[in-house]
């Protein structure tokens, strides 16, 4: 099955409401488009395809496996680790850089 | 004018030279020993932390949560009582605390209802028997019957909690947050729930998206936004509706309505202050912090609710509870303030571009920095900056879809018009949300070798480092009217490395030290005002479809 390179917005939309539908969510509650509604199904399918596009340029980011793991918490991951004298990015580096 | 020299200041007792802000005093013997000790600090839960956590840097001036001068204002108007000049009123017996909370209440009823709507619930009776009770109770500490404000998505026994929506609409916990608990042990009053954006985003409105809190600089305008989503705390404070208030950020609703209310709005490193018993919007980026007047009342909040709390784990193993207080307290050397620490302050390119009231307002604003003796900088921004920081690479909107998934089941219509805050991260994938977890540690890596390293703290002007968790802080700094010659505040937002509160604090209260835009108020509504009675607005698709186009930007406000 050839997969499409560079989806139509209703290739997207189709996709969107399969996973909604697969997920038990129902958007169909909502007005399909009404612009003084708070929300309408238009909008729902907007953001979602803005998303799904957004998400081949995040997918295509090449980023070292050896040396970028997960990241929860990344301020107080840098306390857990970095600021230790074996961080990557030492404390003493810094310092040293600032002329500490 | 609204600075001077100040050359009348006493001097200060010399601050401990051997002392270092912890965003470079941190070694690993002492960070390792603070682990060990880490489980001592359970025993400690939910109690009051020490306002000073001096141990082996003990600094010889500490600094005090009192004021050294209650402005006339203050005397006369209870409600303009920063917490510092409360507490030192309040300490010696010149104000009472129902004195104090009477006038709050009394304001709120007058006020709030109609013009500021900063109030979800008014607690007018607890308030005030609890202020009763704290005037025949022996001095509790810097909180002694200062009335504060939650935004309505902390937990409060037996108080409705509903984060302004549909879903919480019903909702009473049956504990208290930490935040509460520990505020209350320092002697708080909690006069209220402030409004909010619903579900922790955007503009306070009601949960249909009609239009609720007004910007107390613009009364009787309510197409003058406080900002989101802690609008209702950001006005309340501002307002003289409460001495301070907290709110909860996640990508700006701090800041946000810190700037727009023109408040020293504290959102400090993620797991410096717990979010245990905070309505969560996400896992990874939530954090609470005050919304106050000076740089002394964010300290004075944040020490108190801050530091290690069992009951939230991203609090635990970090760096220890410093003197905010302390960091807080301007320096003043042959009648001048000085500087607290020597620090270099980062100036992002194109930050004082254009001719605007803005861009002069903050060339004039790093101009009394320098003057104070900061050395200010411009640096360059990290590699990929915008787009590391951008819409592609925020994936939190998937730990929203995590926790509220039985709602999204139940009947999206109780989302509102937060719906599109949600939906996206449904059809996104678990390797998106896998790359973006590990592109945060890149982010961060560069912000400390490539930003950090040229300055210690950074004029920002967004709230980019929501991400990875970093400090951020707003103050005002001048005023500029609108299109309608309404004149609303210029904020500033500085922000730091991890753990780099004293610093920012330090730096903003040097500067508070020598100007007096914190000590402007806005003037009460105007009665007989025609504006005053313009129709509530709504909020439609095309505003939450804006909002999620400045999500996308890296400029979210939720």
């Amino acid at each position: 099955m050839a997969v499409p390179t560079n989806p139509t917005d209703a290739e997207l939309n189709a996709y969107i409401l399969f996973r909604f539908g697969m997920l038990g969510i129902d958007i169909s509650v909502l007005p399909f488009q009404d612009s003084t509604a708070q929300v309408d199904q238009v909008s729902v399918l907007s953001s979602c395809r803005s998303t799904l596009r957004q998400s081949l340029q995040l997918l295509d980011y090449e980023l070292d496996v050896q040396t970028h793991i997960a990241t929860y918490y990344a301020s107080p991951q840098w306390a857990w680790t970095q600021m230790g004298e074996e961080g990557r990015i030492s404390l003493a580096k810094r310092k040293q850089a600032l002329g500490y | 004018m609204s600075t001077d020299d100040r050359t009348d200041h006493p001097d200060t007792p010399e601050p401990n030279p051997d002392y270092q802000p912890q965003d470079v005093g941190i070694d690993r013997r002492s960070f390792l020993v603070r682990l060990g000790a880490a489980g001592a600090a359970g025993a400690a839960v939910a109690a009051l932390p020490p306002i000073a956590g001096r141990t082996a840097h003990a600094a010889p001036n500490s600094g005090t949560p009192f004021a050294d001068v209650v402005r006339p204002e203050a005397r006369t108007d209870p409600t303009e009582c920063t917490i510092s000049e409360a507490a030192t009123l309040i300490k010696s017996g010149k104000l009472k605390p129902s004195t104090l909370i009477g006038a709050y209440l009394e304001r709120i009823a007058k006020w709030d209802p109609q013009y500021y709507q900063a109030y979800n619930t008014v607690l007018y009776d607890e308030a005030s028997q609890r202020a009763l009770k704290l005037d025949r109770t022996k001095y509790i500490g810097p909180l002694h019957g200062v009335g504060i404000g939650l935004k309505d998505n902390f937990y409060t026994e037996g108080i409705l909690t509903t984060a302004n929506s549909y879903i919480f609409a019903d909702f009473v916990p049956d504990y208290d947050c930490t935040a509460l608990t520990r505020l209350e042990n320092a002697g708080a009053v909690l006069l209220g729930k402030c409004q909010m954006g619903p579900l922790a985003g955007g503009r306070p409105t009601t949960p249909d998206g009609t239009v609720t809190t007004r910007n107390p600089w613009a009364p009787n305008d309510p197409s003058v936004t406080p900002s989101g989503s802690s609008g209702g705390s950001g006005a309340a404070t501002a307002g003289r509706l409460a001495t301070c208030t907290l709110g909860t950020q996640t990508g700006g609703s701090i800041t946000g309505p810190g700037g727009s209310n023109g408040l020293t709005a504290l959102k400090p490193t993620h797991g410096r202050l717990s979010v245990y018993g905070i309505i969560p919007l996400t896992i990874t980026r939530d954090h609470i912090g005050p919304l106050a007047r000076t740089a002394m009342d964010a300290a004075i909040v944040a020490q108190v609710v801050g530091g290690p709390d069992l009951n939230d784990p991203r609090t635990i193993g970090l760096p220890p509870m410093p003197d905010l207080v302390e960091a807080a307290t301007p320096v003043v050397k042959k009648g001048r303030v000085v500087p607290r620490w020597p620090t270099r302050v980062g100036v992002i390119p194109g930050y004082t571009t254009g001719t605007n009231a803005t861009a002069l307002a903050r060339v004039a604003m790093l101009n009394t920095l320098a003057n104070i003796g900061f050395e200010v900088v411009d640096i360059t921004l990290p590699d990929e900056f915008s787009l590391l920081t951008g819409g592609a690479f925020n994936v939190s909107s998937s730990e929203r879809a995590e926790i509220d998934f039985k709602y999204l089941k139940q009947d999206v219509r109780l989302f509102g018009g937060r719906l599109t805050g949600w939906l996206p991260s449904i059809v996104q994938g678990g390797p998106e949300v896998a790359k973006g977890l590990r592109a945060r540690l890149l982010l961060i890596d560069r912000c400390m070798s490539q930003m950090f390293n040229q300055c210690d703290v950074v004029m920002q002007t967004g709230s980019t480092f929501d991400g990875i968790g970093l400090p951020l802080c707003t103050y005002l700094i001048g005023f500029a009217p609108n299109a309608a010659g309404i004149s609303l505040p210029i904020t500033s937002v500085l922000g730091g490395p991890p753990f780099s509160e004293e610093r920012m604090l330090s730096v903003i209260a040097a500067y508070q030290a020598v100007t007096t835009w914190h000590n402007r108020r806005p003037a009460d509504p105007l009665v007989s005002s025609a504006k005053s009675r313009i129709a509530p607005t709504r909020i439609t698709c095309r505003d939450v479809d804006r909002e999620c186009r400045a999500a996308m930007e890296g400029s979210e406000i939720v």
